[in-house]
């Protein structure tokens, strides 16, 4: 059953999967470049700390990215039919719900292989200046973490009617209405600040996200 | 030969199949030793309740036209002469009294109907 | 287990005004149980309720001796179901679906599946968002025959598809249904469609179920008779006196219900006669039933 199941998912996700991993391949090869030289001034230091922390922002874009379109559409077909299918198949609902989760996340281990690849490769490749070191190993696992809590997190969104994912969505549109509603009127609102905070830091799994992703680190 | 069964119509459709079996045979269309088409294969080809063949053929069987071979199938069975006479005798009486039924229906009188029976036929009247 | 399928005292609402209250309905095991409703009377819903697919308010229910919901899965293992809209994966071509509805069921037939794959003159390749609907149809009527259920659930499968692909959908159904002794429960508003196969008919409007009788007596029960010289108000007939209309002259047009050839002695004892008495096809019957079962007469 899983076999199929993770067939049918390929079919879906097959492009979000290919371009991610070649992004999330491509993503720490580009953040290091410019530090093959031999010698290691400090400002190259700095300069390179600042290349790999700017272009670091992106690796949560790509998990976050990732995750909700792997979920969306692993959800997609059954959305389409009204779930009618899949709650005519002689199996739990509990048990469907996990082959498909399962198919999704063993889909997204190909992007997360991909970082994991260009991070090894970027820093064995580049030349780290003195004081500096790589951490391609801790990053990738980082990713790899972030892409299963943005996974789960808009799974279980989806996982539900079209309507509840739908109220979800349509409050996150909401709140960035007001946001830019607040801007354009020049009235000092940072909702996204407080939810960020609220949510971000928080301890729990969505604190992954937050920081600086770096793959060369004193 | 089994086109346009009717539903609808008061003959249920297990007898209208094994009449036109019976016709079939009785006419010599249906040799004796022929195979009657399998219960399943009729059923999906008239789309009727398999029970429906089922009901037919065991008629026919009754009757005598047919025998069923357990695993084998249903074949026609020699039938005399007089079996054949019999049943297209018993076919003529169906035939007039529809007739006689439909004529009541539209007010047409016995005599009325005779005398259209003669014209049909090409006999003068007498 | 004499029953496939046993509801009783079915209670479902949805909305403010659509109700499903106190039904009770049995399907015989290895009948073919024909479904009639006009649109709107709760067969789908029925339906859905009977597989698992919705939650009752209050009833029991049981398909095949387990009860549903708590046994849903093991049930749908041997049922094949044909919903009203088509509710495949639109992305997976015809021979990917059929390998994905194979992985679910261990009784799947692999050969006949191959079989009706031609019959029915599907292309493999073809994604099953692009098929016609007729082809939908045709695949979906395959891969409910194909698990070999022991009893068929179909929510109107023949449903704006043409006369042709009607019959070869049918033809299989009867095909499979002469093979094995399984039941059908078939929902359909196509009335002279049912009439040939079905020994059982069961009549919903309205959230109810009015009616569900053996064919042959659903059939025979309701007739047109032609009675000349009819009193004005005739007391207490044996029979049920759904209409009455004048035909010519002295004659009338009686529809009836539960009549018996003998209930001619009945005109006799009023000094009417009856001239003919009509048989009523099916869909002539169903409309009648639901014509006077909406405006009861007293």
């Amino acid at each position: 059953m899983f076999r199929v199941m993770l067939y049918s998912q390929w079919k879906w996700c097959r492009l979000i999967v290919v371009l991610g991993s070649v992004a999330g391949f491509a993503l720490p090869l580009v953040s290091v470049q410019g530090a093959a030289r031999a010698d290691s001034s400090p400002l190259q230091a700095g300069e390179l700390l600042q290349a790999v922390q700017s272009w670091g922002t992106l690796y949560p874009v790509l998990a976050a990215a990732l995750g909700l379109l792997v979920a969306i559409a692993t959800w997609a077909p059954d959305h389409r039919g009204r779930h009618v299918h899949a709650l005519s198949l002689p199996v739990p609902r509990w048990r469907y719900v996990l082959l498909r989760f399962g198919a999704g996340a063993t889909l997204l281990a190909a992007p997360v292989i991909a970082v994991t690849a260009g991070a090894l490769l970027a820093a064995w490749g580049a030349t780290i200046p003195a004081g500096l070191q790589g951490y391609p190993v801790a990053l990738a696992i980082r990713f790899a973490l972030a892409v299963l809590v943005a996974y789960a997190v808009f799974f279980a969104v989806s996982a539900g009617t079209a309507r509840t994912a739908g109220i979800i969505l349509g409050l996150i549109g909401g709140v960035i209405l007001v946001q830019i509603i607040a801007g354009v009127a020049n009235i000092d609102l940072d909702l996204f600040g407080r939810v960020q905070v609220l949510v971000l830091n928080w301890p729990g799994p969505l604190a992954i996200f937050t920081g600086r992703w770096m793959l060369i680190d004193v | 030969m089994f086109e346009h069964l009717d539903p609808r119509s008061s003959t249920p459709l297990y007898a209208q199949i094994a009449n036109r079996c019976r016709v079939a045979i009785a006419a010599g269309e249906l040799h004796p030793g022929a195979a009657l088409p399998s219960v399943r294969h009729l059923a999906a080809q008239l789309r009727v309740n398999p029970a429906t063949v089922v009901q037919a053929y065991r008629d026919l069987e009754a009757d005598g036209f047919v025998e069923m071979r357990q695993g084998a199938g249903t074949f026609v069975r020699e039938v005399a002469p007089e079996g054949r006479a019999r049943e297209r005798a018993r076919q003529a009486s169906a035939l007039v009294r529809q007739l006689l039924a439909d004529a009541g229906r539209l007010g047409v009188s016995l005599p009325e109907l005779q005398a259209a029976i003669a014209e049909e036929i090409g006999v003068g009247t007498s | 287990m004499s029953n496939a399928i046993e509801i009783h005292q079915l209670h479902y609402r949805a909305g403010r005004t659509f109700e499903i209250k106190d039904l009770d309905l049995s399907v015989p095991a290895g009948a073919i149980y024909g479904f009639l409703g006009p649109n709107g009377s709760g067969k789908t819903t029925t339906i859905r309720l009977a597989l698992g697919l919705l939650r009752p308010l209050a009833g029991r229910i049981t398909v095949l001796g387990d009860t549903i919901p708590e046994n849903a899965p093991h049930v749908l293992a041997r049922v094949g179901f044909v919903p009203e809209q088509p509710h495949l994966d639109p992305v997976l071509t015809v021979r990917e679906t059929l390998r994905f509805q194979a992985a679910f069921y261990p009784a799947w037939d692999w050969p006949w599946a191959e079989r009706l794959l031609r019959q029915f003159e599907l292309q493999e390749q073809q994604p099953f968002g692009r098929l016609s609907k007729g082809q939908k149809g045709k695949l979906m009527m395959l891969l409910a025959l194909a698990q070999r259920p022991e009893l068929l659930v179909l929510d109107e499968p023949t449903d704006g598809l043409d006369p042709v692909v009607r019959r070869d959908v049918l033809s299989a159904l009867l095909d499979y249904v002469s093979q094995r002794r399984a039941t059908v429960f078939i929902s359909s508003h196509l009335v002279h469609e049912l009439e040939r196969f079905c020994d059982w008919i069961g009549v919903m409007d309205n959230g109810r179920l009015i009616t569900a009788v053996p064919m042959e007596r659903f059939k025979n029960g309701v007739k047109r008779l032609r009675i000349s010289d009819a009193p004005p108000t005739p007391d207490s007939p044996p029979f049920v006196l759904l209409a009455r209309e004048p035909a010519n002259g002295t004659t009338e047009t009686w529809l009836v219900r539960d009549w018996e050839p003998q209930m001619t002695r009945y005109f006799e004892s009023i000094g009417a006669a009856v001239n003919d008495v009509i048989d009523l096809d099916l869909e002539e019957g169903f409309v009648e039933l639901l014509r006077t079962f909406r405006s009861p007469r007293s």
